[in-house]
C-alpha cells in the first residue's frame, strides 16, 4: 500500500510526465499479472506436491495473503527502480549538458577570437601591400615630378636623353629599395616607356624600355580632352607593333647592366599604365594578372603633371605581387590550419592559403578566377556554401559569422570580414575546420558522456541490487508479518475453539448432570421400592452403582477442566482431618474387602485435631489415592500414614526413617523460607506441613513412570486401562491439587512390592488445640487390650500404639491364640500373674481385686469365629464365660450376616464396631468400657447398658459427624463437588447405619432388603441412602411434616410442581411469584417483631425458601442479598435454597456468594431436595428418626 | 372390558412412543406420580398452565424477536423460563431446543433465533397435540370405567 502511495504521490510530483506514469503504471500492471500468474502456478505445483494432505482452506488462505504481500512488494520494487532509473538519467545528462555548454560558450568565445584574429593579419597585410604600392607610386609621382620639371622643355635630343637618364637612375633607386615591388612603369607623354621588373620565376631583375625611334614630340596631354585620352590606351600601346621593346638584365643589387638588351614580343611585355589607368588625373589602382607571376598583381597609377599642373605629363605605374599575402596566408593556416581566402568584392579570388593556382589560363591569357572555381576544394565548397546562403545579396557588413557549415563530410566555421577600400573593396574569408577548435572538446564532451552513461549504468544496476536486497528484506518481514497474522488468527481460533470447549464441557455439565441425577433419583426410587424380588435389586443397584460411577467420571473430568482453566479456589475452612480421613477409609475399606485387602489407617497422635483448608478437595486427594491403591492391590494392605511436622519443633516420628525424610530435602526448606517471609507479616499464621503416605502392596509403579503417571490421562501400563479402566485423570487430579495447597506428591522407592506415595501438604492451624494425652488419659485406668484380629498390618499397628500409650496389649491372630491367651489370662490366675510380671516388669502379682480394678477389653474380629459351620455359637459361648471378666467389642465386616448380630445382640455383645478398626474407634471401645466399668461400679450391676451405649454411640454421631458435615456444607463457598459430598453426606449415614444397626428393632433391620452384595464398590453409601429412603418410606413419605417452606417461583408450572411435591412430603408450602414479594412475605412478620425485642427470638415464619434464581421484577439473588441484610443484627438465619436451570458451578457459587445456603438444580429431584431440606431445617434427621420410633 | 384393556393398552403404547421419541421424559413421569386423590387432576392442571404460558412466551418471543433492535437479554430471560416451564413438565425436545436457542442468543444471532423459534413453536404444537392426545385417551379409559395405567 505504502508502495503504491508512494507511487501516487511520484506521479502526481512529476505532473509534467503524467502520461508517461500512467504509462509506466500500466506496464506495472502488466507485468505485475504476469508475476502473480507464475506466482500461483508455482504455489500451485509446489501445494501439490508438497501440501497434498493439509488443510485446502487453510493454504489458500496463506497463499492469498502471500500473494497480496507479493504483489506490493513486486510493485514498490519496481516503483523504486524506475524512479531510481530517471534520477540517475536526468542527473547524467545535465552534467553533460552543463560541462559541455560551458566548455563551448567559453571555447567559441576564444575561437572567435582567434579567427577574427587569423582573418584580420592577411587583410592588414593586404592593406599594408596596397599603402606601400600607393606610398611607391606617390614617391615616383613626386619624384619623376621634381626630375621633370629640371628638365622642363627640354630643347634637344640630349637634353631628353638626360631627363630619361636621370629618370632611370630615380626610378632604379626606387625599385631597388623596394624589393616587394613587382614592377614600376614610367609611361611618358611621347609614348616612351621605361620600366623595372621583377620576374619571380628566375629571380632576375629587367629594365624594359622601348626604342626612342617611333615616339613623338607630342605636346603635353590635355587631360580633359577625350582625343589625347584616347592615345593612351593599352591598345595604342599594343598595338603600336611599330615599337621595339628591349629588354635588359640588371644586377638586382647593383642595378648594373648584366646582359645585352634584347628586343622582345609584346607579349611578353608587362603591364604598363597608361594614361587609360588614370581618368580622372588622380592616383587608382587595380587588380591586374600578368604572365610571370602566379598570382595576380595589384597595379596603381598616378600620373604626372608638369608644374603648372596642367597637363600630365607621364603616368606611373607600380604593381606589387599579392603573393606575401598568400604568403602569410599560408603560414597562418600551417600553423591554425583552415583555409583563408580574399577576394575582391565580385568574387574574384586575390589570395588564398592553398597552393592552388589563382588564375585560369584562358586563350587571352591568364586571368583572375571567382573563389567559387578555385581548385582547391575547401575554398570552393566554402564558396558556393556562402554563395548559396546569401545569394549575390551578402549582408550589409559582410561580416559573416557561420559555425556549422557542413562542407564535404565535415563541419566549418567560416567567418568574412570586408575591407572597404574605396577603388579596390574586399572580401577575407576564414575557413577553420570545426575539428581544430572544438575537436578536443567534442572528443571530451563525448569521453564524459560514455563514462556518466557508463557510470550511471553501473550506479543503476547496484541500485536495483540494493533495492532488491533491501526490498527482499521488506518483503520476509512482510511475509514473516503474514505469517504472524496467520499465526494469530490460528491462535484466535485455537483459543475460540478451547472456548467452544470449555462452552461445551459447561453445557455438557448440566445436560450431563441432570439425566445422571435423574437416573440416580429414580433408581433410589425404585431400590426403596417394596415389591422388588432380590433379584431385581440387586441388578438395580448394580444400576446405581454404575451411574455412580459414570457420575464421578463426569464429576473427574470437569474438575479437570476446571483446574485448567485456572478456575478452581480452594477454601479456607476448619475440619477436622482426622475424621475425614477415617470415614474416607470406612467407606473405601468396603471396597477392598473384596480383595482380601487390608484397609489401615494410621495417623500419629501429634497430627492437629483441627486444620483449615478445603475438606472436600482433601478428601478428594485420598479418595482417589486409596481407590487408585485399591484398584491395583489384590492382596496385602494399604495403609494411609499420617503425621505432622512442625517446623519448629522437629519430631522424630518412630514409623519413619531419617533416609526417607532425606529424599525431601525441599518442604521444610521451602516453609521455613516462606515463614521467614511471612513470619513480619502475620506471625500468628502457623502452618504446618502435614505428610502422609499411602502405601499399598500392589503392583506398583515402574521407576521410569514415577513422574508421568501424575500427568493427564498417563496410566502406568496401557493395559491397565483394559485391566481396571479408569481415565487416568485421578492421579492428575490430585496432583494439581496437592500443588494447589502448597504440598508435592511423588512416588517413592519402597522396599517390597507395591507403591509407596508420600505428599505433604500445607494447612494451616486455626489455633492451637491441645492434643489429647492418651498415656495421661488412660493411665489410672488399668486398661488391658486383647486384640483379636485378622489383619496382621492392623493389629500390629493398634498394639504399638495402645502399648505407647501405656495399654497393655496381648496379640492373637487366631481363634486358638485367643482362647489360649484368655484361658492364660482368665482361668489359671497364677499362670496369668507369671504371665503379666513378665510382661510387665515391676507389677506384683494381680490379685483378684486388682484384676477387677483393672478394665480388660478382648477386641474380637467377627472372622475369628468359624462362620462357614455352626461351630461359631460354641465359639460364642467359650466367649461367654469371659463375659463377665472383660469387655467385648466386636469388630464386624460389611458383610456380616444379621444373623450373627443379632446372636450377639441377644447374647449382650452391644459393643460393635464396623471394619476397618482404627485409633479413634479403639479410643471410643476404650472409653465405652472405661465408662460401663464405672457405671457398673456405681450401681454395682451391669444393666442397662443399651441406653448408655446408645447415648456414647449419638454422642459419637450425632452432634459431632452431622453438624460438622452440615456445618462444612453450609461453609462450602467453592465449587461443590458432587461426589464428595455425597461421599460426606453417605460418610455421615453410615455413621448413623452403624448406630442403626446397634439399636434399631432388629425386625427392621433384618427386614431390610438392602444388604448389600459382596462385589458392592459403594455399599455404605447405598445403605445410607437408602436407609435414609427407607425412613422416609416408613414414614409414610411425611419427612417434612411441619416444615414451613416459602416457595419463590414465578413460572407457574414449577410453583404447581413443587407445591404438590412438597404438600405430598407434608410441608406447608407458601407460594409467592417474584423476589420482591418474597421478601415482604419474610419481612411482614419481622417488622412486627421489631417492634419488641422479645419477639424476635420467636422462630420466623417459615423454615425455608425455596428461591428460584431468575424471577421478574426481583430475582434470586437480590432477594436473597435482600433477606440476609434484613436479617443482619439478629441471630437469625432462614435457609434459602436456590433453584436454577443453570447447572453450572459459577452460578452455585454466585448462589453461595449472595448467601443462600444450598442449590438445586432445575428440573427439581425430589429426593434431592427432600435430602437437602431436611439437611437445612432444624429438624435433624436423627431426631425425626427417634420421634418416628416412639 | 376388553375395550378398556384395550384402550390401556393403547394409552402404554403411546406413553411408551412419546418417551421414546422424547417428547416427554421422567419429569413428566414424576408430575403424574404427584397426581392423587388430594390431586387428581394435577398433571391436566400442569400441563394446561405449561400451555398457557407458552402461548403468551412464544407470542411475547415473537414480538421481541420482530423489533428493529432486538432486545438479547430479554429474549434471553423468555427463552430460559420457557426452558425452565418445559423441563418442568418434562418436554424434553422443547427444553432441548431453548438450549439451542440460548445459544443463539447469546451470539445475537438473529437468523438462528428466529430459526429456534420456529422449531420452538412446531416443537411446541407438537407436544401440546401429543399431551391432548394423551389426556383424551385417559379420559376415554376413564370414561370406560377402568383405571389409568401408571408408568414406571
Amino acid at each position: 500500500m505504502a508502495a503504491k502511495e508512494n507511487k501516487g504521490s511520484y506521479v502526481i510530483s512529476r505532473s509534467s510526465n503524467t502520461r508517461m506514469a500512467s504509462f509506466i503504471k500500466r506496464i506495472f500492471v502488466k507485468i505485475h499479472s504476469a508475476v502473480n500468474s507464475w506466482e500461483r502456478n508455482h504455489s500451485l505445483c509446489r501445494r501439490k506436491s508438497l501440501h497434498r494432505d493439509v488443510e485446502q482452506e487453510e493454504l489458500q488462505h496463506a497463499n492469498t495473503n502471500c500473494l497480496s504481500s507479493y504483489y506490493s512488494v513486486f510493485v514498490a520494487r519496481l516503483a523504486i527502480m524506475v524512479m531510481l532509473a530517471i534520477l540517475i538519467g536526468l542527473l547524467t545528462l545535465l552534467t553533460w549538458h552543463f560541462t559541455k555548454v560551458y566548455t563551448r560558450t567559453s571555447l567559441n568565445a576564444l575561437a572567435y577570437g582567434l579567427r577574427y584574429e587569423l582573418l584580420q593579419r592577411p587583410v592588414l597585410r593586404m592593406w599594408s601591400v596596397l599603402n606601400s604600392t600607393v606610398e611607391i607610386t606617390t614617391a615616383q609621382v613626386k619624384i619623376s615630378e621634381y626630375v621633370m620639371r629640371k628638365y622642363d622643355k627640354p630643347e634637344n635630343q640630349a637634353q631628353q636623353v638626360e631627363l630619361y637618364e636621370v629618370m632611370r637612375d630615380v626610378t632604379w633607386a626606387l625599385f631597388a629599395s623596394h624589393r616587394a615591388l613587382n614592377s614600376i612603369t614610367i609611361k611618358y607623354k611621347n609614348g616612351f616607356v621605361q620600366a623595372f621588373h621583377r620576374d619571380p620565376r628566375d629571380n632576375s631583375t629587367y629594365y624594359i624600355y622601348n626604342d626612342l625611334t617611333n615616339y613623338t614630340m607630342a605636346g603635353p596631354y590635355d587631360v580633359n580632352s577625350s582625343s589625347s585620352h584616347q592615345g593612351w590606351n593599352d591598345q595604342t600601346i599594343r598595338s603600336n607593333i611599330s615599337a621595339i621593346w628591349y629588354r635588359e638584365p640588371l644586377d638586382p643589387d647593383t642595378g648594373e647592366k648584366i646582359g645585352k638588351q634584347k628586343a622582345i614580343a609584346p607579349d611578353e611585355l608587362i603591364n604598363i599604365a597608361g594614361i587609360s589607368q588614370v581618368p580622372y588625373g588622380a592616383a587608382s589602382w587595380h587588380v591586374a594578372v600578368s604572365k610571370f607571376t602566379n598570382s595576380p598583381l595589384l597595379s596603381a597609377a598616378m600620373p604626372v603633371r608638369d608644374a603648372s599642373q596642367e597637363s600630365i605629363v607621364a603616368v606611373v605605374g607600380v604593381t606589387t605581387s599579392l603573393y606575401s599575402v598568400g604568403q602569410l596566408m599560408k603560414e597562418l593556416v600551417g600553423f591554425h590550419s583552415g583555409h583563408i581566402y580574399l577576394t575582391s568584392q565580385e568574387g574574384w579570388l586575390l589570395a588564398t592559403s592553398s597552393t592552388t593556382p589563382l588564375l585560369t589560363n584562358t586563350s587571352t591569357g591568364p586571368k583572375l578566377m571567382m573563389a567559387v572555381d578555385s581548385q582547391d576544394p575547401v575554398i570552393q565548397t566554402g564558396a558556393k556554401w556562402l554563395l548559396k546562403a546569401y545569394g549575390n545579396k551578402p549582408p550589409p557588413s559582410h561580416e559573416v559569422h557561420i559555425e556549422h557549415a557542413k562542407l564535404g563530410n565535415q563541419l566549418y566555421y567560416i567567418d568574412s570580414f570586408f575591407l572597404n577600400l574605396k577603388r579596390l573593396p574586399m572580401v577575407g574569408v576564414l575557413i577553420i575546420p570545426r575539428k581544430y577548435i572544438m575537436g578536443k572538446v567534442d572528443e571530451r564532451a563525448f569521453k564524459t558522456l560514455m563514462i556518466l552513461i557508463s557510470a550511471s549504468v553501473c550506479i543503476l544496476v547496484i541500485g536495483c541490487v540494493c533495492i532488491f536486497v533491501l526490498t527482499n528484506g521488506v518483503s520476509k518481514e512482510m511475509k514473516l508479518r503474514a505469517e504472524l497474522i496467520s499465526h494469530l488468527d490460528a491462535r484466535r481460533k485455537a483459543e475460540a475453539s478451547s472456548n467452544f470447549k470449555s462452552q461445551f464441557l459447561a453445557n455438557m455439565s448440566h445436560e450431563l448432570r441432570t439425566p445422571m441425577a435423574a437416573v440416580i433419583g429414580l433408581l433410589d426410587i425404585l431400590i426403596s421400592d417394596e415389591c422388588l424380588t432380590d433379584e431385581q435389586h440387586e441388578t438395580i443397584s448394580q444400576i446405581r452403582r454404575c451411574s455412580t460411577a459414570l457420575l464421578r467420571l463426569l464429576n473427574n473430568i470437569l474438575d479437570i477442566s476446571k483446574v485448567e482453566s485456572g478456575k478452581l479456589v480452594l477454601e479456607e475452612a476448619d475440619f477436622d482431618m482426622g475424621r475425614e480421613l477415617e470415614g474416607l477409609v470406612d467407606m473405601l475399606s468396603v471396597q477392598c474387602k473384596n480383595h482380601n485387602v487390608e484397609t489401615i489407617i494410621d495417623l500419629s497422635d501429634d497430627m492437629p485435631k483441627v486444620v483449615q483448608g478445603d475438606s472436600a478437595r482433601v478428601v478428594q486427594i485420598f479418595a482417589n489415592l486409596i481407590s487408585n491403591s485399591i484398584k491395583f492391590t489384590t492382596s496385602g494392605y494399604i495403609i494411609l500414614r499420617g503425621w505432622c511436622e512442625d517446623p519448629h519443633s522437629f519430631v522424630e516420628n518412630g514409623n519413619f526413617s531419617l533416609t526417607r525424610k532425606a529424599l525431601w530435602p525441599g518442604p521444610k526448606n521451602k516453609l521455613i523460607q516462606q515463614k521467614s517471609q511471612e513470619k513480619s507479616s502475620c506471625k500468628k499464621d502457623n502452618r504446618v506441613i502435614l505428610w502422609f503416605e499411602v502405601d499399598d502392596t500392589g503392583c506398583g509403579i515402574d521407576p521410569s513412570k514415577w513422574e508421568s503417571v501424575f500427568e493427564s490421562f498417563e496410566q502406568a501400563d496401557p493395559s491397565t486401562t483394559r485391566l481396571h479402566g479408569g481415565t487416568g485423570l485421578g492421579l492428575c487430579i490430585v496432583r494439581t491439587l496437592v500443588n494447589k495447597m502448597g504440598g508435592e506428591i511423588r512416588v517413592v522407592k519402597k522396599n517390597g512390592p507395591g507403591t509407596l506415595m508420600q505428599l505433604y501438604l500445607l494447612l494451616g492451624t486455626s489455633e492451637d488445640i491441645p492434643l489429647e494425652n492418651y498415656k495421661l488419659k488412660y493411665a489410672d485406668h488399668n486398661l488391658k487390650v486383647v486384640l483379636a484380629l485378622n489383619g496382621s498390618m492392623c493389629r500390629i499397628n493398634l498394639s504399638k500404639w495402645l502399648s505407647k500409650i501405656g495399654v497393655h496389649t496381648w496379640d492373637a491372630c487366631e481363634w486358638n491364640e485367643l482362647t489360649h491367651i484368655l484361658q492364660e489370662l482368665f482361668i489359671p490366675p497364677s499362670r496369668y500373674t507369671q504371665n503379666l510380671t513378665y510382661e510387665c516388669s515391676k507389677v506384683e502379682s494381680i490379685s483378684k481385686q486388682e484384676m477387677e480394678a483393672s478394665v480388660f477389653i478382648i477386641v474380637v474380629d467377627i472372622g475369628m469365629l468359624n462362620l462357614s459351620t455352626d461351630i461359631w455359637k460354641e465359639q460364642l459361648n467359650f466367649l461367654d464365660i469371659f463375659y463377665r471378666s472383660a469387655k467385648f467389642a466386636w469388630v464386624l465386616n460389611h458383610d456380616t450376616s444379621n444373623t450373627i448380630k443379632i446372636e450377639l445382640h441377644n447374647r449382650g455383645h452391644m459393643l460393635v464396631v464396623n471394619e476397618p478398626l482404627y485409633k479413634t474407634k479403639m479410643i471410643h471401645i476404650i472409653e465405652a468400657a472405661i465408662k460401663e466399668r464405672s457405671i457398673s461400679l456405681r450401681h454395682g450391676i451391669l444393666g442397662g447398658d443399651t441406653h448408655e451405649l446408645l447415648e456414647i454411640d449419638n454422642v459419637h454421631s450425632d452432634p459431632e459427624s452431622s453438624n460438622d458435615s452440615e456445618k462444612s456444607e453450609l461453609n462450602s463457598s467453592s465449587t461443590g463437588i458432587v461426589q464428595v459430598e455425597l461421599t460426606r453426606r453417605t460418610l455421615s449415614s453410615s455413621n448413623y447405619g452403624i448406630v442403626n444397626n446397634c439399636f434399631l428393632e432388629p425386625t427392621e433391620v433384618s427386614s431390610g432388603r438392602n444388604k448389600s452384595g459382596p462385589n458392592e464398590p459403594f455399599p455404605v453409601a447405598v445403605n445410607g441412602g437408602s436407609s435414609q429412603e427407607k425412613r422416609m418410606t416408613s414414614n409414610g413419605q411425611k419427612s417434612l411434616e411441619g416444615v414451613r417452606i416459602l416457595l419463590a417461583e414465578d413460572t407457574p408450572i414449577l410453583q404447581r410442581v413443587a407445591t404438590i411435591m412438597l404438600e405430598k412430603m407434608g410441608a406447608t408450602v407458601v407460594v409467592v411469584g417474584d423476589g420482591v414479594q418474597a421478601v415482604e412475605a419474610l419481612q411482614n412478620p419481622m417488622e412486627s417483631g421489631t417492634t419488641t425485642q422479645t419477639k424476635m427470638q420467636d422462630p420466623p415464619q417459615y423454615d425455608l425458601i425455596l428461591m428460584d434464581c431468575q424471577m421478574p421484577k426481583m430475582d434470586g439473588y437480590e432477594a436473597t442479598k435482600a433477606i440476609r441484610r434484613a436479617e443482619m443484627g439478629t441471630r437469625l438465619h432462614i435457609p434459602i435454597v436456590a433453584l436454577t436451570a443453570h447447572a453450572m458451578s459459577s452460578d452455585e457459587a454466585k448462589c453461595l456468594e449472595v448467601g443462600m445456603d444450598a442449590y438445586l438444580t432445575k428440573p427439581i429431584d425430589c429426593k434431592l431436595m427432600v435430602s437437602t431440606i431436611l439437611s437445612l431445617t432444624k429438624l435433624q434427621p436423627n431426631s425425626l428418626i427417634i420421634s418416628s420410633i416412639k | 372390558m376388553a375395550a378398556v384393556s384395550q384402550l390401556q393398552r393403547q394409552f402404554v403404547d403411546y406413553t411408551t412412543s412419546l418417551y421414546n421419541e422424547e417428547y416427554l421424559d421422567d419429569q413428566f413421569t414424576q408430575l403424574q406420580k404427584l397426581q392423587d386423590e388430594s390431586n387428581p387432576d394435577f398433571v391436566v392442571e400442569v400441563v394446561s398452565l405449561f400451555f398457557e404460558d407458552s402461548e403468551k412466551l412464544l407470542n411475547n418471543l415473537a414480538t421481541a424477536l420482530q423489533q428493529t433492535s432486538v432486545d438479547y437479554k430479554q429474549v434471553d430471560s423468555h427463552v430460559h423460563q420457557f426452558k425452565g416451564s418445559s423441563s418442568s413438565i418434562g418436554a424434553k425436545r422443547v427444553t432441548n431446543v431453548c438450549v439451542h436457542f440460548r445459544n443463539f442468543c447469546e451470539e445475537k444471532n438473529l437468523d438462528g433465533c428466529l430459526r429456534c423459534l420456529q422449531q420452538v413453536k412446531h416443537e411446541y404444537i407438537l407436544v401440546r397435540t401429543k399431551l391432548e392426545a394423551l389426556f383424551r385417551l385417559e379420559q376415554q379409559i376413564l370414561q370406560a370405567g377402568g383405571s389409568v395405567p401408571v408408568m414406571e
